[in-house]
């Protein structure tokens, strides 16, 4: 690959992040929240590796490993924690998981 | 820039829009595996086969299986309309701005040196051999931490640089994930479990 394909991946990384992000602002349901924060961390390990690739680092790619495992276990708790809450046959919603407010 | 990538990258990109703007949230998590997978087959354009296959058995398989369970599980309503309000218009204008910006950023050559040939391996000639500017930086300081040339990966195997490096250098942050894995799992059977004991009780 070469040295041309660079700001093409960061931007690629760069725009899945992004709309990873937008999907955390305008998704209602807290699966879809939780699948859009896997999009961004996904975007993120694009861009260690693209980095690493053209730095001729090995490190990118371990780095990565990490945020794998991290959104891994990341996933094990986040699910647990929205099957106790939406267990008891409230609707999906974020916006009714109010009443930690007052 | 090969079509290969350009494809891929343009499916990849497609996939994340679609695990956005789906109603269906089944339909958000095939996208979601769509994505993962050509991320993986950028992985391996990008010479990191390890991380290719730790990204289709992990991801699009463990976790998008859990994923896909818990939909099962707790059978959401069919329709999820997306929030049309100002906030979707901030962050839609926040995608395209922030988006273009980086790339023009990173493409105007002050970060990499534009139309230069990148070495392959360490005994090419006639080639540049740290193409990035960070790396010129970084090689006055460590100039043994960046001698991982591709084609040279690749004849030592890119699984034994990265198990090798992964149990030598960074072997305390690698003991210390398998900490983490312990917390979550003993986290996620906690929460699971106060919620039975509790419904038992009422």
């Amino acid at each position: 690959m070469s040295l041309d394909a660079f700001p093409w991946l960061i931007g690629l990384s760069t725009a899945i992040f992004m709309l990873g992000a937008l999907g955390v602002l305008i998704r209602r349901n807290p699966l879809v929240v939780f699948m859009s924060i896997e999009l961004m961390l996904n975007a993120v390990n694009l861009a260690f590796v693209t980095f690493g690739r053209f730095l001729n680092s090995e490190d990118g790619q371990i780095f990565a490993f990490m945020v794998v495992v991290v959104a891994a276990s990341e996933v094990v708790v986040g699910l647990a924690l929205i099957t106790t809450v939406f267990r008891t046959g409230r609707d999906l919603d974020v916006d009714d998981l109010s009443e930690m407010r007052e | 820039m090969n079509a290969l990538t350009a494809i891929v990258g343009v499916l990849a990109l497609i996939s994340a829009i679609g695990v956005v703007s789906f109603r269906s949230t089944i339909y958000c998590a095939l996208s979601l595996v769509t994505n993962m997978v050509f991320l993986a087959v950028l992985f391996l354009l990008l010479n990191a086969q390890f991380l290719a296959a730790v990204q289709v058995i992990i991801y699009a398989g463990a976790v998008m299986v859990l994923f896909v369970f818990i939909i099962a599980l707790l059978s959401p309503r069919a329709e999820d309309t997306p929030r049309l309000d100002l906030r979707f218009l901030v962050g839609l204008v926040a995608v395209f701005y922030v988006t273009l910006q980086i790339f023009f950023l990173v493409g105007n050559g002050s970060t990499y040196q534009k139309g230069a040939v990148a070495c392959t391996s360490a005994a090419q000639q006639q080639c540049v051999k740290t193409p990035l500017r960070g790396a010129q930086v970084g090689q006055v300081s460590q100039p043994q931490q960046l001698s991982y040339f591709p084609d040279d990966v690749d004849a030592a195997g890119n699984v034994q640089t990265v198990g090798g490096q992964l149990f030598t250098t960074f072997l305390v942050p690698f003991e210390i994930t398998s900490l983490l894995l312990f917390v979550a799992a003993i986290g996620a059977v906690y929460l699971t479990r106060h919620h039975l004991t509790g419904a038992r009780r009422t």
